[in-house]
């Protein structure tokens, strides 16, 4: 792009100011949800709002980690997380290999299903999902949820690790192949390992979408079984409502999205563009 | 891009389908079945709270029942419009983001990073964020509202002309990165020559945006629109922590009067036959996306 051209200083001026404007938009929810979490209830109720000088305290973990409920859903949550994750890539990366490879016409259709599986409205799904898992009395298991989750997520893995895998080349698979390796292994050998960033987008994927799912644990968890976003509707529920216990679960809750976006930007960012846009 | 085959039309490699296998074994006991039994039940009135768990078999009743059910049509109308404002004001505001925050510098890099974090965070605290946000007694919107005169009643969630329009600007804060690392991805891809004939030309920056920009981001545009179009009918999170569907029926998408009908009142046929048509509509709209793909691989 040959954008910055001949940029003017008030060009550039207004470009700041946009720019300011747009950090601002996007970054002062966050920064209030953090700040909440770490305030006292009249400073998170006060008017006008202090933004910055209010009396800092850690009085919010400590009410919601010794609620014996809050360690238990964090515990819920990465179990599904890692479930749902490792379910997806076993069945999607191998699924997403076949269909990138394969001349078939039958088998590169399928991606097609694939995609139309993950458009599905998640609502839709859910209620015979509920219905199947009552009568199979699986309703509040781990096995309900993380099932369900791996539908949406193996969906997308499929569909991003064939786009993947079509961009990586097939030469030193083929060379493999002459040199008397079977097909299974020329892929767990060599296509694998070279598709890693890939997987690892994928991953991402997956994780964040289970930890941040809501409707799907609303409706099948049991107490023993909810997890984080749960917990955050429940500290409303109770008899007093705390936006001070709610920020501070919800901190909790966004961890893995922001070590993911801030850390792990590249695959999180190929995952979503790539998964959306590459036919 | 792949070699075209000249096979049978049911011709498959033994080894690929053995990897593709365990996945189409796993989908059509999760999700397919489940989907058939869901266009099953919609033909009956089967509630779960009837203690005899009795199956009346009603025909298309429940089809029929939805086109008059005054609730659905209101939901559909709160739908297309959740879905037509999130979606053209995303895919403009994702646009000028995405033309705003272009540059390689460090500081563009460290900002975009910043940027994308709303997309990776649980709707569900997204939502209840806002709603402190909006808060009427102690919230920082309409405080700094009232600052300019404006009172908002009982707060931007609570009056009906607000509620709306408060819910779908949560869901442009989460979604509008989205929508910008897309066109910011578009926008690499362009080729630089038809700049270079355009400036030799004489066109101004305007010009060659309007001219060359535009027509070649037409795929990213397309799908930009289809996407968020899909997942705007998802919407349910944002919603449930902010209005319930409220104030009366002002922010009851399709989506969300689903959830009411099956898991509230427990009414599953009905349920059912609402998800099938919700699914129909997002289904036509699946098709077309994945036309639009295809096309685009050309």
């Amino acid at each position: 792009m040959s954008s910055a051209m001949h940029t003017s200083s008030i060009e550039r001026a207004i470009r700041a100011l946009l720019i300011t404007l747009a950090v601002l938009f996007f970054m002062l929810p966050i920064f209030w949800l953090l700040t909440t979490a770490f305030k006292f209830g009249r400073d998170a109720f006060a008017i006008p709002p202090k933004w910055i000088f209010f009396d800092f305290t850690l009085k919010n973990f400590q009410d919601i980690w010794t609620s014996t409920e809050t360690p238990r859903y964090l515990l819920n949550s990465i179990i599904v997380s890692i479930g749902a994750t490792t379910l997806s890539l076993l069945l999607g990366v191998p699924a997403g290999y076949a269909i990138a490879r394969s001349k078939s016409a039958l088998i590169n259709a399928s991606s097609y299903f694939f995609l139309l599986l993950l458009m599905i409205p998640p609502i839709a799904m859910l209620i015979p999902f509920y219905l199947v898992m009552r009568n199979l009395h699986l309703l509040g298991s781990y096995a309900a949820l993380i099932t369900l989750d791996a539908i949406f997520d193996a969906a997308f893995v499929v569909w991003m690790m064939r786009s993947y895998f079509q961009d990586v080349p097939q030469e030193m698979e083929e060379a493999a192949l002459v040199d008397g390796a079977s097909p299974l292994g020329a892929f767990m050998r060599i296509a694998l390992p070279l598709s890693l960033p890939g997987i690892v987008a994928s991953a991402l994927y997956c994780i964040i979408f289970s930890w941040n799912d809501f409707l799907f644990a609303l409706m099948l968890t049991s107490p023993k079984t909810k997890t984080i976003p749960l917990g955050i509707m429940a500290s409303f529920s109770s008899v007093e409502i705390s936006w001070g216990k709610m920020a501070a679960m919800s901190l909790i809750a966004i961890i893995p999205a922001l070590i993911i976006a801030l850390f792990l930007n590249r695959y999180f960012v190929q995952g979503m563009t790539m998964g959306s846009t590459k036919g | 891009m792949r070699p075209k085959s000249n096979r049978s039309l049911l011709f498959v490699e033994k080894h690929y389908l053995l990897l593709l296998a365990p996945l189409l074994i796993f989908v059509a006991a999760i999700a397919i079945y489940p989907l058939f039994f869901s266009f099953y039940i919609s033909f009956f009135k089967y509630r779960l709270t009837d203690p005899n768990q009795t199956r009346t078999f009603l025909g298309i009743a429940h089809y029929i029942l939805a086109i008059h059910d005054k609730t659905v049509i209101t939901a559909i109308r709160n739908t297309l419009v959740f879905v037509a404002g999130t979606v053209v004001i995303e895919l403009l505001l994702g646009l000028g983001l995405a033309l705003l925050f272009a540059g390689e510098g460090r500081w563009m890099r460290a900002l975009r990073s910043w940027l994308i974090i709303p997309m990776a965070l649980p709707s569900l605290v997204v939502g209840l964020v806002w709603k402190s946000l909006y808060n009427v007694d102690f919230g920082v919107i309409p405080y700094y509202f009232k600052q300019f005169g404006i009172t908002m009643g009982r707060g931007p969630l609570g009056e009906i002309k607000w509620a709306m329009p408060s819910v779908i600007l949560i869901d442009i804060w989460q979604w509008t990165p989205l929508v910008m690392i897309i066109f910011l991805a578009g926008l690499k891809s362009l080729p630089h020559d038809p700049y270079e004939a355009a400036r030799v030309d004489g066109a101004n920056r305007w010009q060659s945006f309007w001219h060359i920009t535009l027509p070649l981001l037409k795929p990213s545009i397309l799908i930009v629109l289809l996407l968020r179009t899909m997942q705007g009918f998802k919407v349910f999170d944002i919603i449930y922590a902010t209005t319930s569907g409220g104030p009366g029926t002002a922010t009851t998408v399709l989506n969300f009067h689903i959830y009411t009908v099956g898991m509230v009142f427990f009414k599953m046929g009905y349920a059912a036959a609402l998800a099938n048509i919700l699914l129909i509509i997002v289904a036509a709209l699946a098709i077309l996306y994945i036309i639009v793909l295809e096309r685009q691989q050309i």
